[in-house]
C-alpha cells in the first residue's frame, strides 16, 4: 500500500486505501451498511446546515467516522457530550428531524446549547455543548462517575477536536479521570494537516494518544478515515470503561475535506469502497442514501420556515 | 460549640440524610482545610462518599456539575473564594446547564466557600466574592449571617430536591466561621431564598448580609435608634419584593456590606430601592461598605465596614 504525506503516521487500521480488510483484521461487530447510511446522513446534513448561514458554524466534512461512531457505539443508558462541530453525533443518535430543525434554526425560546446549529438532545442522552471551550469534558467526568457511584454499568463519551489538548481543562481532565477511575471515553479528533499544522492545532507532529498515556489514561491512536477500526476502538474502550477500568481515550487522525485530500482519506468513501470490495454497494443502493439523508431534514427545515411565516 | 464544629456535623447529617450526596473538594479525604469533611470522614459509613479532588478549580466545579446531571448530590467544598474566582469558566457553564437543556433540568449542585476577612490573609479577603457571584446567571448565592443560623443555611442550601434545582453557592464570611455559637439551630425557620429582617424598628432600616449583619445589630445597639435589621441571605436573585416591602416600611435605608462600594450588591439594592419605592424614600439611600482598595493582612479588617460607621449612617439617614 503506498502511502503519501496525507497518510498519518503510527495509527492502527483494518481497512487499506482500497477499502479491502487487512489480512488478520476481523470486521468489528457492527452493521457496516447502517453505519454507511449514518456516515452518509452526517455528510449530506452536514453540507445542508452549511448552506444555512450559521454565525461562527464550522464543517465536520471528513470527521464525520469518529462523531457517527460514537453514537453508534453508546448504549441508550449511556451519555455523549459533543463539541461544537458534532451535530452529526445527535442526528446518527436519533433525534427528531423537526426538533433537530428547530434547533439549528435557532427557534427555540427557552434555553438551548451555544451558538445556533449546535444542538442537545436531552431524551437521547446527547448533552447540550458548551460555551467555555473544552468544559464538555469535566461535566462528562462527572456525570460518568455518577453513573458508576450509582451502580449503574454506563459510560459517557466527551468528543473534542485535538486543538483542545491544549487547554488546561483537558489535562486537568486526565488528571480527575485517573485518580477516580471514572468510566469516561474521550473521543478525539486530530486533524492531519497537508502542511504545517497552525499553532491552534496544538499537536505538531506528536500524538494525543502518547500524551494521553503519559498521563496514565489507556489510549489508542487510530485512523479517522477508517471507520471500522474507529468502530472497533471505541467498542473496546467503552467495553473496559464500562467494565470498571477507567478511563480511555481513542484519538482518530481525520483529515477535512476542505484541504482536499485523496479520495481514501474521505472516511465515507473508504467505507463505500470495503461495501463495494464485498458487493454490497450498488448505485441505486447509493441514489436512495442521498435522497432518503436530506429528505427528511429539508421537509423539517420547510415546516420550521414555513411555521414562522 | 464553635461554627466550624457545627458545620462539620451538618455535613454529615446532609451525608446521612441523603445516599446521592457526595463531599468533593481539595483535601476532603482529610477532612478539608476548613475541617468541613472532618465529620464525615470520621465515620466509615460515610467515607467513601467524600472525593478528593485534583488541584483544578475550573475543573472542579464542572466536574460536581456533571455529577449533578448524572444523579448525584454534590457539595463541592472550597477552602478559598480563589477557587471559584479561578474556576468562573467553569461555573458559568455550571450555572446555565440546565437552561442549556432547553427544559431547565435540574442541577442539583451545592459549593461552599469562605470569604471576607477573618483568617488574616489579606488580599483576597477585601473582595467580596459574592458580588462577582451574583452576577453570574443562573446561580443562586446565599451568604450565612449569624453564627447560631450557620448550620441552618449549610442544611436549606443543600435541600436541592426540586426538578428545576439549580446550581448554588453558600458564602460562608471567615468571621462567622470562626465565632463560637451557644445553640446551633437545626433549621433556618425561613426560606434560603428569602430577606428577613432579623430586629423590628421604625426609625430605619438597615439591610446587610453575612459578617455585616452583626455588624449592623451591634449598629443599631450603639446609636441608640429604633432601627430595623434586614438581612437581605439570598444574594441571587434577590427577593425584591420582601425586600421593597422592607424599604417602604420606614423609608430610611442604610445599607451596609464588606468588600468595595463600587460594583458591589449594595448598588444593586440601591437601584431597587429607586426603581420600586422612590415615593416611600425619605431620606438618600446609604451605603457603607469596605475599603475599595486591596488590603494588606494587617488591614484586612477594613473590608467590614465598622460599627461607628454604621451607627453613623443610621444616625444620619434617621435625623434626615
Amino acid at each position: 500500500m503506498e502511502t503519501t504525506a496525507w497518510d498519518p503516521e503510527g495509527v492502527t487500521t483494518v481497512l487499506d486505501h482500497s477499502g479491502r480488510l487487512s489480512d488478520q483484521s476481523r470486521p468489528p461487530q457492527v452493521d457496516i451498511r447502517a453505519y454507511y447510511k449514518a456516515l452518509v446522513g452526517a455528510r449530506r446534513i452536514d453540507a445542508r446546515l452549511g448552506e444555512l448561514g450559521l454565525p461562527m458554524w464550522a464543517s465536520c466534512a471528513g470527521e464525520e467516522a469518529p462523531l457517527v461512531a460514537t453514537a453508534l457505539v453508546a448504549r441508550p443508558e449511556d451519555w455523549i457530550y459533543p463539541g461544537s462541530r458534532d451535530t452529526a453525533i445527535a442526528i446518527a443518535r436519533g433525534m427528531d428531524w423537526d426538533e433537530l430543525a428547530r434547533q439549528v434554526l435557532g427557534r427555540h425560546t427557552g434555553g438551548g446549547p451555544a451558538l445556533p446549529g449546535r444542538v442537545c438532545a436531552d431524551a437521547l442522552h446527547v448533552a447540550p455543548t458548551t460555551g467555555a471551550l473544552g468544559m464538555h469534558l469535566p461535566l462528562a467526568a462527572g456525570h460518568a462517575q455518577a453513573l458508576r457511584i450509582a451502580g449503574r454499568k454506563a459510560v459517557a463519551f466527551a468528543s473534542f477536536g485535538e486543538g483542545l489538548t491544549t487547554t488546561g481543562v483537558f489535562a486537568e481532565t486526565l488528571a480527575l479521570a485517573t485518580a477516580n477511575d471514572v468510566p469516561l471515553v474521550l473521543v478525539c479528533r486530530s486533524q492531519q494537516w497537508p502542511g504545517q499544522a497552525p499553532a491552534e492545532a496544538g499537536v505538531v507532529g506528536d500524538s494525543v494518544a502518547d500524551r494521553a498515556r503519559a498521563a496514565g489514561v489507556w489510549s489508542r491512536r487510530v485512523d479517522g478515515a477508517d471507520p471500522l477500526v474507529v468502530y472497533a476502538t471505541l467498542a473496546a474502550a467503552a467495553e473496559r470503561a464500562r467494565d470498571g477500568r477507567g478511563p480511555a481515550l481513542v484519538e482518530a487522525v481525520v483529515t477535512q475535506l476542505v484541504h482536499e485530500p485523496p479520495p481514501h482519506r474521505d472516511p465515507v468513501e473508504r467505507l463505500r469502497r470495503h461495501l463495494e470490495s464485498t458487493g454490497a454497494w450498488t448505485s441505486t443502493f447509493q441514489d436512495v442514501l442521498d435522497a432518503e439523508a436530506v429528505a427528511h431534514f429539508d421537509r423539517a427545515l420547510a415546516a420550521q420556515r414555513g411555521a414562522r411565516a | 460549640m464553635s461554627v466550624l464544629t457545627s458545620l462539620s456535623e451538618m455535613m454529615a447529617q446532609l451525608l446521612r440524610e441523603d445516599r446521592r450526596r457526595v463531599v468533593l473538594g481539595e483535601d476532603a479525604r482529610d477532612g478539608g482545610m476548613l475541617g468541613l469533611s472532618r465529620t464525615c470522614i470520621a465515620d466509615g459509613t460515610l467515607r467513601e462518599r467524600v472525593i478528593a479532588t485534583p488541584l483544578s478549580p475550573t475543573t472542579a466545579v464542572a466536574h460536581a456539575a456533571g455529577l449533578a446531571r448524572g444523579g448525584a448530590r454534590p457539595i463541592l467544598v472550597f477552602a478559598s473564594p480563589l477557587g471559584l474566582l479561578e474556576g468562573l469558566a467553569g461555573l458559568r457553564e455550571a450555572a446555565r446547564l440546565g437552561w442549556r437543556t432547553g427544559q431547565s433540568a435540574a442541577v442539583p449542585l451545592l459549593m461552599v466557600t469562605p470569604s471576607g476577612p477573618g483568617f488574616g490573609l489579606g488580599e483576597e479577603a477585601a473582595e467580596a466574592i459574592e458580588a462577582t457571584l451574583a452576577r453570574v446567571p443562573g446561580l443562586r448565592v446565599l451568604c450565612a449571617g449569624q453564627p447560631a443560623e450557620a448550620a441552618a443555611w449549610l442544611h436549606a442550601a443543600a435541600q436541592l430536591d426540586d426538578d428545576d434545582a439549580v446550581p448554588t453557592v453558600l458564602v460562608l464570611p471567615r468571621r462567622v466561621l470562626l465565632a463560637d455559637t451557644d445553640e446551633a439551630l437545626p433549621d433556618l425557620g425561613r426560606a434560603c431564598t428569602s430577606a428577613a429582617r432579623i430586629r423590628d424598628g421604625q426609625a430605619a432600616t438597615v439591610f446587610a448580609w453575612g459578617e455585616t449583619v452583626q455588624v449592623a445589630l451591634d449598629a443599631v445597639a450603639h446609636a441608640q435608634i429604633d432601627a430595623a435589621v434586614v438581612d437581605v441571605g439570598c444574594l441571587a436573585p434577590l427577593d425584591a419584593a420582601t425586600l421593597v416591602a422592607e424599604a417602604k416600611a420606614t423609608g430610611k435605608i442604610v445599607i451596609a456590606h464588606a468588600g468595595p462600594a463600587a460594583g458591589g450588591l449594595g448598588a444593586e439594592l440601591a437601584a431597587l430601592f429607586a426603581d420600586q419605592a422612590i415615593l416611600h424614600l425619605d431620606a438618600p439611600i446609604t451605603r457603607v461598605t469596605g475599603a475599595d482598595a486591596p488590603l494588606s493582612a494587617a488591614l484586612e479588617a477594613q473590608a467590614v465596614p465598622t460599627v461607628a460607621r454604621v451607627a453613623e449612617a443610621i444616625a444620619h439617614v434617621a435625623n434626615y
